[in-house]
């Protein structure tokens, strides 16, 4: 197997193998008969106002699964993975440019909320993989095994209420950045987020990680991850710890 | 294959009819004041937008709340469910093409389509349903759009669009209003 491919199936090792979300600036309904050679099904297609192509595939089987996880990791397209509708041993943090005109442009508050997302994981011994992603970041901690959704999400959204408090603090307007979290059980089923390895539709740049010095490049970026997926796995134990702090600084 | 798009939202349903005289109670769960809630409800049912430098807002988030229970009350268009039988026995490939976000709404146009008996081969949603249906060569589209109309000679699309009132401006072009959906069907055999 190869190594990227093995990498990623143990980053996203809880998250569904059924289904995924191609993108791709290929189209046409004689692509469609090849997405859907192995018996996938297109639940439905997107298409962007830069032309990116999104098809939603489901009922894929392993054949499919490795064909498309292959294709991704040699970048011939992006797959974007959903979520284990129960529990999953990975979480992400998807933030975005929140302005309506010029949302690719960098503004403070997008590499402010890194920063203090990174020193909120902190403050619980974890250590998030930011990945550089479209218009924004995404910040992504695998645990060591699966936990309910509902307790990811609701660790999620402290660290984030405590990050939106944080750039208040500082003067920046929180508005500004639109935080996403997966797993999300209101919207399990309905959003994917790009896997690692993915390459930008619109500027062709890979997805690279982000230290808190520097923007990686790809070699070093996959190694990065390598060392993440062996060395920075969040315990239960840890995770536990941490719901229990953070439940108790931010009661909802 | 003959392959035709066709739109959902005031084509194949009422959505502004249901939106205008659908009451909608106010709700905790909205999450707002009822004052808030009366004022975006108002903005809503007027299809106009709140002022703001960004793209997800409360009130964009209320707006979909609204449109997406518009989505599941719209009533379907009798003539338009028979063409889209029509077109399916008739070996057309049909595809649905819609604004609609159906990374959120996708389970919830399927069951309606299903519910009413539409069949269709494809589901797509895109800001422009021109430049789709230009790329993938779908010459036709029956759409309400009046930018789509307005473009539909330019960009070499076919469109078909049901007349209502805010097509009154609209000079002659290369689009064709109807007012039931057997003029599609006799247009596009012609």
């Amino acid at each position: 197997m190869d190594t990227r491919v093995a990498l990623l199936e143990m980053l996203y090792q809880h998250m569904r193998r059924d289904r995924l979300k191609l993108e791709s600036r290929q189209f046409g309904f004689d692509f469609i008969e090849q997405l859907t050679a192995d018996g996938a099904v297109l639940d439905y297609g997107q298409v962007d106002s830069h032309l990116v192509h999104k098809y939603r595939l489901l009922q894929l089987s392993e054949v499919a699964w490795d064909r498309f996880i292959t294709g991704h990791v040699n970048q011939e397209y992006n797959i974007c993975l959903y979520f284990d509708e129960r529990e999953n041993s990975a979480f992400c943090l998807n933030l975005d440019n929140n302005y309506k005109s010029s949302n690719t442009a960098p503004i403070p508050e997008l590499d402010l909320a890194v920063l203090y997302l990174r020193q909120h994981f902190g403050e619980y011994g974890m250590e998030p993989l930011v990945l550089k992603s479209g218009r924004g970041y995404h910040l992504w901690c695998r645990l060591q095994a699966p936990a309910a959704n509902a307790a990811l999400y609701g660790f999620m959204v402290r660290i984030v209420a405590k990050t939106m408090a944080s750039l208040h603090m500082s003067g920046h307007d929180y508005h500004a950045v639109k935080f996403n979290m997966g797993p999300n059980p209101r919207v399990i089923d309905t959003v994917s987020l790009r896997a690692f390895g993915s390459i930008h539709a619109r500027t062709g740049m890979f997805s690279q990680v982000v230290t808190e010095g520097e923007m990686l490049g790809e070699q070093a970026s996959w190694a990065c991850l390598a060392r993440y997926v062996e060395e920075k796995a969040i315990s239960s134990q840890q995770f536990a710890d941490a719901c229990r702090i953070v439940k108790k600084e931010i009661p909802l | 294959m003959k392959t035709i798009a066709v739109d959902i939202d005031d084509v194949l349903n009422d959505f502004s009819a249901t939106l205008e005289k659908t009451t909608f109670p106010y709700e905790a769960s909205y999450g707002l004041p009822q004052e808030t809630f009366a004022h975006y409800l108002a903005l809503v049912k007027g299809n106009a937008m709140e002022e703001s430098e960004f793209l997800t807002t409360q009130f964009s988030d209320f707006r979909f709340r609204i449109h997406a229970q518009c989505y599941q009350l719209a009533a379907a268009r009798p003539d338009g469910v028979s063409f889209m039988q029509w077109l399916r026995e008739n070996g057309w490939r049909t595809v649905i093409c819609t604004k609609r976000d159906l990374r959120l709404t996708g389970g919830s146009t399927k069951k309606w389509l299903a519910d009413h008996h539409i069949p269709y081969d494809y589901l797509f949603m895109t800001p422009n349903k021109l430049v789709f249906c230009r790329q993938w060569q779908v010459p036709y589209l029956v759409d309400d759009d009046v930018f789509n109309i307005l473009y539909s000679g330019q960009s070499g699309v076919q469109v078909y669009y049901p007349v209502m009132d805010k097509h009154a401006a609209i000079v002659t072009n290369i689009a064709r209003g109807f007012r039931r959906f057997e003029e599609i069907q006799q247009w596009i055999q012609e």
